[in-house]
């Protein structure tokens, strides 16, 4: 039995495990790992993008960017964009989801109509917004001037604050969606009973929401914000088609300014150190998020 | 004063008529279980008592008051949930406070009530523990504490310990009675397990179709069953109902007597058995299992299935194609497929109406 053995069962599945799961390792190599490596790389380089020459600068350009009033504006208008879009996809979120789960005839129309948004391509989306926010023939300014609101129309998305409100605005509106969704079938799996016990012991409607349907929805809206915090921080097609950054450097988050120094400066080597302090941004997120859900798996 | 009455009580869910024009009075202290198949109404009726349910038609009272559109919280009642309800985000210790803060109930004295009633139900140790890390007997136990907490005039309890495994059933059981002996208020329990509503409750109402088919004591309910649907629900195993004929015996001595034809028994009943309104026609005759005794008689029958727990042995008897089922000792030398005398104890026999269902027994009370 114990001369040459031959591999055990456990073995050999461990072999077969590996050949499984190798072409994804590999694909995983190829599309996340080596463009990582490349970026911390390139960050270290003073490159001209067309050509991809450059020359080796060390920690400059992490120097350049620490000293840069344009890494901290964009730094700045990042943070008012995710803390901004995010609170209201959530506001708007929730109370979507509570008013879904309370009626049963339009439930299911209501909800593929929320869902629209979500679905439609940002392009489609941005394109259609900018109609409705142009300031010569938008609708908007129209309603509003019947209405009585304004007396001269008003440039949306060409003058600040404008410009950020709206992003805002329509970044909310394309992704409160998401928190629905999420919200609603949390909303669903919590038991009737927990309501109809907290109606025998004495609370009211609005008790029973911030007793029950708050500390039920709890953990869920953790996940929530930090996974659409991650997702918003680094935004960038529906901002750079809404104003591209502007007026001038108004509404330029980090993902834009990374964009303009790779493909209109130029300075691949500048744009990959943006991009390489993004990713400390995001990675901290992320590891917060893990940790999030290990310990809500755990619990 | 907390008897609860319910008159004339119906519940329907669009076309379905789940409770039918409920009458029960339930006196004060009592402990009543709703008892029936599952379907039969009980729930709504415990939910519309607690205010959960509105009745459609009917008037239901607790104490002297109509409650019909008192709001649950007004009611006075606290319920104990099948599936226990407890807030799974808050600790032993605030689950039970929870009614006593949505009352207005104050510190110190709401920590004093929830201290007492935890050491009541033995809790003391787990009051900063969170639902999740308690097992399902604790869990049934914070419930219990968490309706006993602000001492309601009338407890309802919905299938309690139906989530339970069997020993600790019969552990719970036994808590329920003491405490409800200790504490003195109106109970009222929703269950489909007859063992928990006869060895627990000073009165049962059995349900089948949202109608109250009797309402009386487990003694009552067991020996003189109202109608053949109680008679077959009751008891474990079931009785054997036989369909037949009864006919008329004469009687010299101006006394009615009565036969049974029944396929192969032929029995006749001892005078008295039956009330006034038995009269010849069709009728059901219902034999409980421990009502047959094997080994002599005049009847004959085979042997089928026998079943041996220990200390009895449950036999199925086919007679002349007539099913009974009969509970013998555990020891009774006895084989599938031989052929048994048997006798009927026939001052037992419960002789039910075909086409009423009502029993014809003259001890029958009115419920």
């Amino acid at each position: 039995m114990h001369s040459d053995p031959p591999p055990s069962l456990e073995k050999r599945y461990a072999r077969i495990g590996v050949v499984l799961i190798a072409p994804t390792v590999l694909v995983f190599c190829a599309v996340i790992l080596y463009p990582l490596i490349s970026a911390i790389y390139l960050s270290l380089f003073s490159i001209y993008t067309p050509t991809l020459a450059g020359e080796w600068v060390g920690v400059d350009n992490y120097t350049a960017l620490l000293a840069s009033g344009d890494f901290w504006n964009a730094a700045l208008n990042t943070l008012i964009w995710t803390v901004g879009t995010l609170m209201l996809q959530l506001v708007f979120g929730v109370a979507m989801a509570l008013l879904l789960n309370q009626s049963i005839v339009f439930q299911s129309l209501a909800r593929s109509l929320v869902l629209f948004p979500y679905f439609l391509s940002t392009v489609v989306a941005v394109l259609v917004w900018r109609w409705l926010f142009n300031d010569l023939y938008g609708i908007l300014n129209h309603v509003l001037l019947i209405a009585g609101l304004i007396d001269a129309p008003v440039n949306w998305l060409g003058q600040m604050p404008n410009a950020m409100i709206s992003i805002i605005l329509v970044g909310a509106w394309k992704y409160f969606p998401f928190v629905v969704i999420v919200v609603l079938a949390r909303l669903q799996s919590i038991p009737e009973q927990l309501y109809e016990a907290a109606t025998i012991d004495g609370a009211g409607p609005f008790q029973r929401f911030t007793d029950i349907t708050l500390p039920q929805l709890r953990d869920v809206l953790v996940v929530v914000v930090l996974l659409r915090a991650i997702w918003d921080f680094k935004e960038f097609d529906l901002i750079y088609l809404m104003t591209g950054g502007g007026p001038v450097r108004a509404t330029q988050t980090l993902s834009l300014l990374v964009y303009e120094e790779a493909f209109r400066l130029n300075r691949m080597g500048m744009a990959s150190t943006y991009a390489v302090a993004m990713m400390l941004v995001l990675l901290g997120f992320t590891l917060v998020y893990l940790r999030q859900t290990n310990r809500l798996e755990e619990g | 004063m907390a008897e609860v009455v319910f008159e004339k009580v119906r519940k329907t869910f669009g076309s379905t008529v789940a409770v039918n024009d409920l009458d029960l009075t339930i006196d004060e202290g009592e402990f009543v279980s709703l008892l029936g198949p599952s379907g039969c109404g009980k729930t709504t009726t415990l939910r519309m008592l607690a205010g959960l349910e509105e009745p459609s038609g009917g008037t239901i009272r607790i104490g002297d008051r109509v409650v019909n559109s008192v709001p649950p919280a007004k009611r006075d009642i606290a319920m104990v949930f099948q599936s226990y309800a407890l807030y799974p985000h808050m600790t032993v210790g605030k689950n039970i406070a929870y009614p006593l803060k949505k009352r207005g109930i104050r510190e110190p004295e709401r920590s004093e009530r929830v201290m007492a009633t935890a050491r009541l139900l033995e809790l003391e140790t787990l009051l900063d523990r969170k639902p999740a890390q308690l097992s399902g007997g604790q869990q049934q136990r914070v419930a219990l504490g968490r309706a006993m907490v602000r001492e309601p005039q009338v407890f309802l309890l919905d299938e309690p310990l139906s989530n339970l495994d069997a020993r600790l059933r019969a552990h719970m059981r036994a808590e329920l009675i003491e405490l409800h002996r200790r504490i003195g208020r109106t109970m009222i329990y929703v269950t489909h397990d007859q063992l928990e509503a006869m060895t627990m409750s000073t009165r049962i109402a059995v349900m089948n179709a949202g109608v109250l088919q009797q309402f009386a004591t487990p003694a009552d309910i067991f020996h003189r069953p109202a109608n053949v649907f109680v008679a077959g629900f009751i008891g474990s195993p079931a009785m054997s109902l036989v369909e037949g004929e009864l006919v008329g015996s004469g009687g010299g001595d101006g006394e009615r007597r009565f036969r049974v034809h029944c396929g192969a028994l032929d029995v006749a009943l001892p005078a008295g058995l039956l009330n006034r309104s038995a009269a010849p026609g069709p009728i059901s005759l219902g034999i409980r299992p421990e009502d047959i005794l094997l080994g002599s008689g005049h009847h004959t029958a085979a042997v089928g299935v026998v079943e041996r727990t220990g200390h009895e042995s449950i036999v199925r008897l086919e007679a002349q194609g007539t099913p009974l089922i009969v509970r013998a000792p555990g020891d009774t030398p006895i084989e599938s497929g031989e052929t048994v005398r048997f006798s009927l104890r026939v001052e037992r026999l419960h002789i039910f109406d075909s086409t009423t269902g009502l029993r014809l027994n003259a001890d029958t009370k009115d419920s």
